[in-house]
């Protein structure tokens, strides 16, 4: 029994973790088809920023968590602008572009030396909290929290705000919403932007269960492409119902089979998916060919 | 007749003080090239290049290494094997180490492979280019029985930094004195899925079983792993009392940080690379209190009982500044830095580059070093006890509040006796 709520516990933050990370590249990409592989090094950004900004500038923790996430949201508007937009349509540069601005900027904290241990976030709530038998830290349950918010914010976004509206209606028919009077490129600008601010709120979230390593910008982008393969682009609802399957999945398979297998679960979703169900879960309208 | 030798006479004059002049007045002697091929994205690697620039600088002041009748200064040049990453292959590293050989062309080099697949794939191509190799990181005991496997083919190759069986040995020391001192039985291993972590935890776990210890669990995690709960629900569920974490990536802390807030009585004692420096303290905001954590050799904390430890110590924060000393890995800078003394030593007793003449001088080598005395054994292995004056030496501290190590073990060291976390306590 402790064993079964403990796995649903876990694999229910675990489920929240995944969607965070992955939040910010299936929105740009739902919304406005741009695969932005620089999300892992928007995260990592994100991350060194807040550490800086409260370690270093000693800003207060609300200040320095918006400062970041409106910092990512700037960094999102200039990779679109400067970046992504003269290989705009172009499938392949844009994935080879936007993966060669985030390897640059990992490699960048390399090369600054910033692979020593210091580099932590602190938890939005310390403590802990006991849950039928199972003690847990009152951060991971502001996660689980902090995910549903924002699913529900963006559901809400995309329905009830003209920017959303806008959004939905250039990822679903694009000459409709041109002739409609929907700006492309703006738009487009937007879509980056939003998905690098959910890359900053994922970072200041999720970094502090540990502490900053620079190789975690690369697991963020197979999470973040795992769980967009694997739940389809244009529906919130696919990518949490992925979450929640990897999420539950990767702790089921590391109690069951061994921590190896939780690595395996990420790419096996993929396989399976794209072999079986190429739209995705939940995916209606992307076919395979113009997927990632 | 006389004008012409007189001419000739000048000339030869001439071209003779061309060529000599600068050796006699002291011109720039040819250095002697010292390459660090490692994985400088890690800190143990950084920390362990610094340790060599270090010892290189202190050589240099004294005047250089004394060749024949020559003295010449140390040269380090390095190149970054990225082998502690996930996802790169053995091969990568192995073209950086042929890279750096090939277009450098050290005389000796120091530090070398960081994961121990690296160093078994290394030990070929450096009896094919011939190079004094001492290896500070790759901990492998499988380096010892090749060499042994082949003692003229590999008589390039030493081990300076620790061997995994030692530290196994070390981690069952101290397991068997919280068995005695607290009636402590039950343990639980999570691991990093690499060569020496797996063979370490092997033993030790083989080990446990044979000295009455129940075996809870034993996990073992692929490089970049990020959740570790099946560990701490294994634990849980399992009652155990010690949880033996053996790790040498970051991601690791999440591990500490998820047992202590998890609150699970037990007692950490293990090897976690981000529990090592002096700001772990703050970095994991307490969380590391009552973690035992192993030194693999000294030189991040300075010990009484080794005299060049306290010199390392305070040269390394004064050269690179405290925060730098503070951040020191426990694996690679001690013995780094010695390693350039040894091959400085041997290269002097040699009175020659030569490589196979510095290689039997290495072999040969007795002194004092940061880590203790430094003597290799017949498969090149430096020999690691109990005693800074006979062997090497590891060492294990404790965090406790209000952020002090605690150097626990061995007892010549010990400035105190292990205590439980007070989750155990009740």
């Amino acid at each position: 029994m402790f064993e079964a709520l403990s796995i649903l516990l876990y694999g229910l933050v675990q489920s929240a973790v995944l969607l965070l990370i992955a939040l910010g590249f299936s929105v740009t990409f739902g919304i406005s088809g741009i695969p932005n592989f620089a999300h892992g090094g928007i995260y990592i950004l994100s991350g060194f920023a807040c550490w800086y900004l409260l370690r270093k500038a000693h800003w207060p923790y609300p200040l320095a968590v918006a400062a970041t996430v409106a910092l990512a949201a700037a960094i999102g508007t200039l990779l679109y602008w400067l970046v992504i937009r003269p290989v705009r349509r172009l499938v392949l540069a844009e994935v080879l572009a936007t993966f060669a601005v985030g390897v640059a900027f990992l490699e960048l904290f390399r090369w600054m030396g910033l692979v020593t241990y210091e580099f932590h976030l602190p938890p939005v709530l310390s403590g802990s909290v006991t849950i039928g038998g199972v003690t847990m830290d009152r951060h991971r349950l502001v996660i689980v929290g902090a995910a549903a918010g924002l699913g529900m914010l963006l559901w809400w976004f995309g329905r009830a705000t003209r920017t959303g509206l806008a959004l939905r209606a250039m990822a679903q028919e694009e000459y409709t919403a041109l002739a409609m009077g929907v700006h492309e490129d703006r738009m487009a600008a937007i879509g980056v932007a939003l998905g690098s601010a959910l890359a900053a709120v994922a970072a200041v979230l999720v970094l502090p269960l540990g502490i900053i390593s620079i190789n975690l910008g690369y697991d963020a982008i197979l999470v973040a492409l795992a769980l967009t393969v694997t739940g389809g682009t244009e529906r919130t609802a696919g990518l949490l119902l992925a979450a929640l399957l990897l999420g539950m999945g990767t702790v089921l398979a590391s109690m069951v089979l061994g921590p190896h297998w939780s690595e395996v679960i990420y790419l096996l979703a993929i396989v399976v998916v794209l072999a079986v169900r190429p739209s995705g879960i939940l995916g209606r309208f992307k076919e395979l060919e113009e997927r990632v | 007749m006389i004008r012409f030798r007189a001419g000739l006479a000048l000339w030869v004059f001439l071209l003779a003080a061309l060529m000599g002049l600068p050796a006699a007045f002291g011109g720039p002697a040819e250095p002697i090239v010292l390459g660090v091929p490692t994985a400088l994205g890690h800190s143990d690697g950084a920390d362990s290049l610094r340790a060599v620039q270090l010892a290189a600088e202190e050589i240099n002041v004294r005047g250089g290494v004394r060749v024949g009748g020559a003295r010449r200064p140390l040269q380090v040049v390095s190149i970054d094997t990225r082998e502690h990453e996930p996802g790169i292959p053995i091969h990568d590293a192995l073209a950086a180490l042929e890279k750096l050989i090939t277009e450098r062309r050290p005389h000796a080099i120091v530090v070398g492979a960081f994961r121990s697949e690296v160093l078994l794939a290394s030990m070929d191509v450096i009896a094919r280019y011939r190079v004094p190799y001492i290896v500070t990181i790759a901990m492998t005991p499988l380096f010892e029985q090749r060499v042994a496997s082949d003692p003229g083919k590999y008589r390039y190759l030493f081990r300076m930094g620790l061997q995994s069986e030692y530290f196994a040995g070390n981690l069952a020391r101290v397991l068997g004195f919280v068995k005695s001192r607290y009636g402590l039985s039950r343990v639980h291993f999570a691991y990093q899925d690499v060569l020496w972590a797996k063979g370490t935890v092997s033993i030790l776990e083989t080990w446990a079983r044979q000295s009455g210890w129940t075996v809870v669990g034993s996990d073992a995690y692929p490089t970049g792993a990020t959740d570790f709960s099946a560990t701490v629900i294994r634990a849980q569920s399992g009652r155990a009392q010690i949880l033996v974490p053996v790790f040498d990536m970051p991601q690791a802390g999440i591990l500490v940080k998820q047992v202590r807030t998890a609150r699970l009585p037990v007692l950490m004692a293990g090897y976690v690379v981000p529990v090592v420096p002096g700001t772990a303290w703050q970095t994991f905001e307490g969380a590391v209190d009552g973690f035992v954590q192993f030194l693999h050799e000294p030189g991040a904390i300075a010990v009484k009982a080794l005299s060049k430890s306290v010199h390392f110590n305070r040269a390394y924060g004064r050269k690179y500044g405290e925060e730098a000393r503070l951040r020191l890995g426990g694996h690679g800078p001690g013995p780094s830095y010695d390693a350039v003394y040894v091959v400085a030593a041997a290269i002097e007793r040699a009175g020659t580059l030569e490589a196979d003449r510095v290689a039997d001088e290495i072999r040969r080598t007795d002194m004092e070093g940061v880590i203790g005395r430094i003597r290799f054994n017949e498969r090149h292995q430096v020999v690691y006890g109990g005693l800074p004056h006979e062997t090497a030496i590891s060492l294990a501290f404790q965090w406790r509040a209000p952020g002090r190590r605690v150097v626990v073990w061995p007892e010549i060291a010990a400035e105190d006796e292990i205590r439980l976390p007070a989750e155990l306590r009740r």
